[in-house]
């Protein structure tokens, strides 16, 4: 009896921290993330091609409204130098990064997830090894390492991602190594090293997916900010995506050309997308880092 | 109770290679032990006297990289198994005059090997909790999903459903209210008494033989450290349990220890029937006697005045001394005994029916 006593006691104690403030902004968190879920449930279903709405066709030349700027002749963020309806080639943009990114991102977790796992887990060689490679890969300058593959291959898009997944995996692995390297000082992986947990199922089950989940998905929303990054600079300098098929990086070069005109806004409107994207997806991942890392620390 | 041992242990050296110190640790020098089953062995000393060590080498978790593990440890349900066979393969000693200097060893080989001696036996038929439940808990996960994981590992019950139903049982025979609920909950919402139930929830869930508690109730407030020990108790005699308990608490061995082997300096100094051994004033060991003393008691207070402590340190395991180890501390050694205390070891010499004791003020 005494026993029930107690422990109901414990748990009052325990939900009575909750202070009014907490459960406020801890409201304000979800509604934010409904928000930011609904914003990417959209963008994702016009990158996959599942939404086709568009405002305008995107090839459609309207010479007689070149360079408009926003709402102007009913077009909602103007028109580019052949007239082309600027919001529907922004969101056509996305396409060109997003699965591109996708897979930069999956190249980069899965092989620095792997990587910093076996250096951290097995150590000895195996750690010296993934560090060496780190060092080595991030003595080179990456945009030159794109560029000589391009050269080597053709300027595809996917080419491109690969590079830039391949060169991330060794930050990953970093970051992984060092969690890992901190688990294993706690008690919990060597008690169920006594229980009889099998060592796979250490790595993958308690110490990939249950303590490394959230770093890694921190890690793929910096991915996705550092993808469109490369995408649009790349595409900037002609060797991403091609025109007519749009990308904010193309387009801001071709808004360029205007801008000594006074035609600001053909390449601003791009950029401005290119600027709201990288730093939503930083808010994003440190929105994320708030949630997981700082509740497990208070 | 059977007098069949379900666990030996035999003549068993854990060594730690100290390459600042150019020498070893002998944190296990020489310990013998068995465990019959369904009883409980209580083994106890002070810190650094080798009682966690010489479990952990039994299991295969000595993971200090220069660690080396000889001896026979065999564990016996009916067929029976040496736990660290073939071990000795994967490791060189680099010896001079006799002595060792060093040691090479194939880490990767002994690792391997040890897995396979011990697969199917650790966490499936010996079970280990430890202390400092919080610490020995995935934060992540909820403590019902890793008593499933321990269930669907261990047992005959593979889908997720039954593996849950199991778990709730388990968290209600350690005695946590609700477990229906409790089961969604992660460690750092449970309190350190709840989560040390849940530990052993954990361990039980698989059906182990024989149950090792390497200070269970260390860490632990003093109130629930008498709770836990009531549990333990409870189990014990409800599931009919074999049970090696490691403790430097004696309360605790008293409570729970059909058995007791008392540790210092890396060897077991005295062993027999709990009743016999933990009595103040009954003869046996030296050490044994001086542990006794400084157990805080009415008694002793009132007779002592102060609360007797044994005088010196821990003994260094690194520059083992000739002789007794306990020698520099002992209070009852006299010139009658005191050439043969300072030359020769004593052997663990049988004093009264399943009593041994290692000194010499009981050996001819």
């Amino acid at each position: 009896m005494t026993t029930r006593y107690s422990q109901a006691q414990e748990r009052v104690s325990e939900y009575s921290q909750l202070s009014a403030w907490s459960t406020a902004r801890r409201a304000d968190r979800w509604r934010v993330l409904y928000g930011a879920a609904v914003a990417v449930l959209v963008l994702v279903s016009y990158a996959l091609g599942a939404l086709h709405w568009l405002p305008r066709d995107p090839e459609a030349m309207d010479l007689q409204a070149m360079l408009l700027g926003p709402i102007e002749q009913g077009y909602l963020l103007g028109t580019d130098f052949m007239g082309r309806d600027i919001l529907t080639r922004l969101i056509l943009g996305i396409q060109a990064y997003f699965l591109p990114g996708l897979l930069s991102i999956a190249i980069a977790l899965t092989l620095g997830a792997l990587l910093g796992v076996l250096a951290g887990y097995r150590g000895g060689r195996a750690e010296m090894g993934v560090t060496y490679l780190s060092n080595l890969v991030d003595s080179m300058p990456r945009l030159v390492l794109m560029l000589l593959v391009i050269a080597a291959f053709k300027p595809g898009i996917y080419t491109i991602m690969a590079v830039v997944g391949l060169t991330t995996a060794p930050t990953v692995a970093t970051l992984v190594k060092g969690k890992v390297l901190m688990l294993k000082a706690r008690n919990f992986i060597e008690s169920a090293v006594a229980l009889g947990v099998p060592p796979r199922a250490i790595v993958f089950r308690h110490i990939l997916w249950y303590n490394c989940r959230t770093l890694l998905l921190i890690q793929a929303t910096l991915g996705m900010a550092e993808a469109v990054l490369i995408e649009t600079s790349l595409s900037y300098l002609g060797f991403g995506v091609q025109e007519p098929t749009p990308s904010w990086g193309n387009m801001v070069q071709a808004g360029a050309n205007y801008l000594l005109q006074g035609n600001l806004w053909v390449s601003s409107a791009p950029a401005l997308a290119i600027l709201a994207t990288v730093l939503g997806f930083h808010l994003l991942g440190d929105g994320l880092n708030n949630m997981f890392e700082g509740g497990q620390r208070r | 109770m059977s007098s069949q041992p379900i666990l030996r242990i035999e003549d068993l050296r854990t060594y730690f290679h100290s390459r600042v110190k150019q020498a070893f640790v002998r944190s296990v020098d020489g310990v013998d032990l068995e465990v019959a089953q369904g009883e409980t062995l209580g083994v106890v000393g002070e810190s650094g006297s080798g009682k966690s060590v010489t479990m952990l080498s039994a299991m295969g978790l000595v993971s200090a990289q220069p660690g080396i593990v000889t001896g026979r440890v065999v564990f016996d349900d009916g067929t029976p198994r040496e736990l660290l066979e073939g071990l000795g393969r994967h490791v060189a000693l680099e010896r001079r005059d006799g002595r060792i200097m060093g040691v090479e060893k194939d880490e990767r080989g002994w690792r391997a090997q040890a897995e396979r001696n011990l697969t199917g036996v650790r966490g499936r038929r010996i079970a280990m909790i430890f202390q400092n439940p919080k610490a020995a808990m995935n934060p992540f996960e909820t403590i019902g999903r890793q008593i499933a994981e321990t269930v669907r590992l261990h047992t005959g019950v593979k889908t997720a459903h039954e593996a849950r139903e199991r778990a709730i049982h388990w968290l209600g025979e350690v005695r946590i209210d609700s477990p229906r609920l409790r089961y969604d909950n992660h460690p750092h919402g449970l309190s350190g008494g709840m989560c040390q139930r849940a530990m052993i929830a954990m361990a039980l869930a698989a059906e182990p033989r024989l149950l090792i508690a390497d200070e269970p109730t260390t860490g632990l407030d003093a109130t629930i450290q008498a709770r836990i020990v009531d549990l333990l108790a409870e189990l014990r005699e409800r599931l009919g349990m074999t049970m090696v308990l490691i403790s430097h608490d004696i309360g605790v061995i008293v409570r729970l220890s059909d058995r007791v082997a008392v540790m210092y300096g890396g060897r077991v100094m005295e062993s027999g029937p709990a009743a016999e051994v933990l009595t103040e004033g009954g003869g046996g060991h030296p050490y044994t006697q001086a542990l006794l003393a400084s157990i805080p008691q009415e008694r002793n207070l009132r007779e002592k005045g102060r609360l007797p402590a044994i005088e010196g340190e821990v003994l260094d395991t690194i520059n083992v001394p000739r002789g007794c180890r306990f020698r520099e501390r002992c209070q009852r050694i006299h010139d009658s005994v005191r050439a043969r205390c300072e030359e020769h070891e004593p052997e663990l010499a049988e004093v009264s029916p399943g009593r041994r004791v290692r000194c010499w003020l009981y050996q001819a």
